[in-house]
């Protein structure tokens, strides 16, 4: 699973720390399960496209849904960039 | 790692729904699908030869004044001239609140329930000191504050602008009592009909409207990039745009007489050809088209606010009307989260944020984080409430 770029997602609020995070392929639960080393996971499996979240130190959240290759990630800066160095390894 | 329980019976119900297609819960910001005729108008428009409307060599019947005359028929004004075409309502309250000729810290009084349409253009007045705004609350209900209002018109405002019905939570307001106090007091009465016009009735002389602005791409289901401004026989304009109209071009001056009066540069032809077809559809369909978004929208405001764990905001205890707009936080969930789950795992399109109003919902309670909006339309059917409303209960007890 590679990623492939971040872009910055406006929204209504100043200072917005959300951002999309493409990926070169769809998430699969077995890749999904693995993202339990980030932080608490939650996987919404009764969902119609099972849903997941990760909640990680500092305030990251990454979410998702299982099948689509992008996330949304909301976290400081500095989150940001510790998520994108454990991504890289 | 937290898995929730499999409901695999409803998860197939709603996975038949989702691969029919998006449920589409985002007509406060834009109308979909458009209305019968609109598509095939716009293409007409842009594969045939231009036509040059109002324009020396102009060949054909005149679409823009076609348009123009749909807008009046929609509005019940008997003089079509009376009607500005413009890109949309954003353009169309610009050209009302620039145009009334505020100066030297003029009175104006407005509401939390504003969209930023209004707001902006006001506040920006306000910096550049030609205006000095007074903001009319909500009441303990979710109405506008009848009282403060009241107290508000005792300051003599040149001009007073009022939504027709909030984007946040869908409370039509009562507008011809407000605005038939504030003509009393000496006031220009300016009505934003953004999420009204194609839902609900819009008619200027009976609401005492001397000034009603609206796009096209909401509730009439047109296309984005256009609107309208209905301008009132007594009151002239002053012009923000001019330029080049077509007519009496020897002369210096834009041209005083409405409509040219307001409309400078080339208008969107394919834009209000497709207007006009949406307003063509209207004329034979709008009676039943606003009954079934109504319809819609109390069904889906009904529903939602007897799942326990939502919060829906809204005022329909009290029995105010209301467009077909909800909005809603769910205990647990982050607001844009909601969003983002409701749209890419449930098929789901809304709109999660602030919506462009600030200060409703600074008065509502939500400016932290905003609310999740469904907002419907007559094009909704029940088994899409239904999978919405199914939705936002799974949600609520996940």
């Amino acid at each position: 699973m590679r990623l492939m770029r971040v872009e910055k997602l406006e929204d209504c609020f100043d200072g917005s720390s959300t951002c999309t995070y493409c990926f070169d392929q769809a998430w699969t639960r077995e890749a999904i399960q693995q993202l339990a080393t980030l932080g608490e996971l939650t996987y919404f499996a009764d969902f119609p496209r099972p849903f997941y979240r990760v909640c990680a130190a500092g305030g990251l959240q990454v979410r998702g849904v299982e099948g689509l290759s992008h996330w949304r990630v909301v976290g400081g800066a500095e989150r940001h960039a510790w998520l994108q160095k454990m991504l890289a390894r | 790692m937290t898995i929730t329980a499999n409901l695999s019976s409803r998860r197939r119900r709603l996975s038949d729904l989702a691969a029919a297609g998006p449920i589409y819960l985002n007509n406060a910001a834009e109308g979909w699908p458009k209305a019968p005729g609109v598509a095939a108008a716009v293409g007409r428009a842009l594969e045939g030869m231009p036509v040059e409307a109002g324009r020396g060599g102009a060949i054909g019947a005149d679409p823009i004044a076609a348009c123009r005359q749909r807008v009046a028929d929609l509005l019940g004004i008997p003089d079509a001239r009376r009607v500005v075409l413009t890109c949309g309502g954003t353009h169309a309250l610009n050209l009302a609140i620039h145009g009334v000729g505020l100066r030297s810290n003029a009175i104006v009084v407005t509401t939390v329930m504003e969209h930023n349409s209004v707001l902006r253009p006001l506040f920006h007045l306000q910096q550049s000191g030609r205006a000095r705004v007074i903001m009319v609350g909500l009441d303990p209900g979710g109405g506008l504050d009848d009282a403060a209002f009241g107290q508000a018109l005792r300051e003599r405002p040149a001009l007073v602008a009022i939504t027709h019905a909030s984007n946040v939570t869908g409370r039509i307001n009562d507008v011809a009592r407000w605005f038939e106090m504030a003509k009393e007091s000496g006031a220009v009465t300016l009505l934003d009909a953004a999420q009204t016009a194609g839902q609900f009735a819009v008619q200027p002389l009976l609401c005492n409207a001397d000034l009603v602005a609206f796009p096209g791409h909401k509730g009439l289901h047109g296309p984005a990039g256009t609107g309208a401004l209905y301008v009132a026989p007594a009151l002239d304009l002053e012009q923000i745009l001019v330029g080049g109209t077509g007519r009496h071009s020897e002369s210096r001056r834009h041209p005083p007489a409405m409509p040219e009066r307001l409309e400078a540069g080339t208008p969107n032809g394919p834009g209000l050809a497709g207007l006009a077809a949406a307003l063509a559809w209207h004329a034979g369909h709008g009676s039943t088209f606003r009954q079934g978004s109504r319809q819609a929208g109390e069904d889906l405001r009904d529903r939602l606010h007897a799942i326990p764990g939502v919060q829906s905001f809204h005022t329909a205890a009290d029995g105010a009307a209301h467009v077909g707009v909800v909005s809603l936080q769910i205990a647990g969930w982050r607001v844009d989260e909601l969003g983002q789950v409701l749209r890419d795992s449930f098929g789901i399109v809304c709109r999660t944020g602030l919506h462009c109003a600030p200060l409703m919902h600074a008065a509502i309670g939500s400016a932290a984080e905003g609310t999740v909006r469904l907002s419907t339309s007559g094009f909704n059917t029940d088994a899409e409430i239904a999978a919405a409303v199914d939705a936002v209960g799974r949600l609520a007890c996940a």
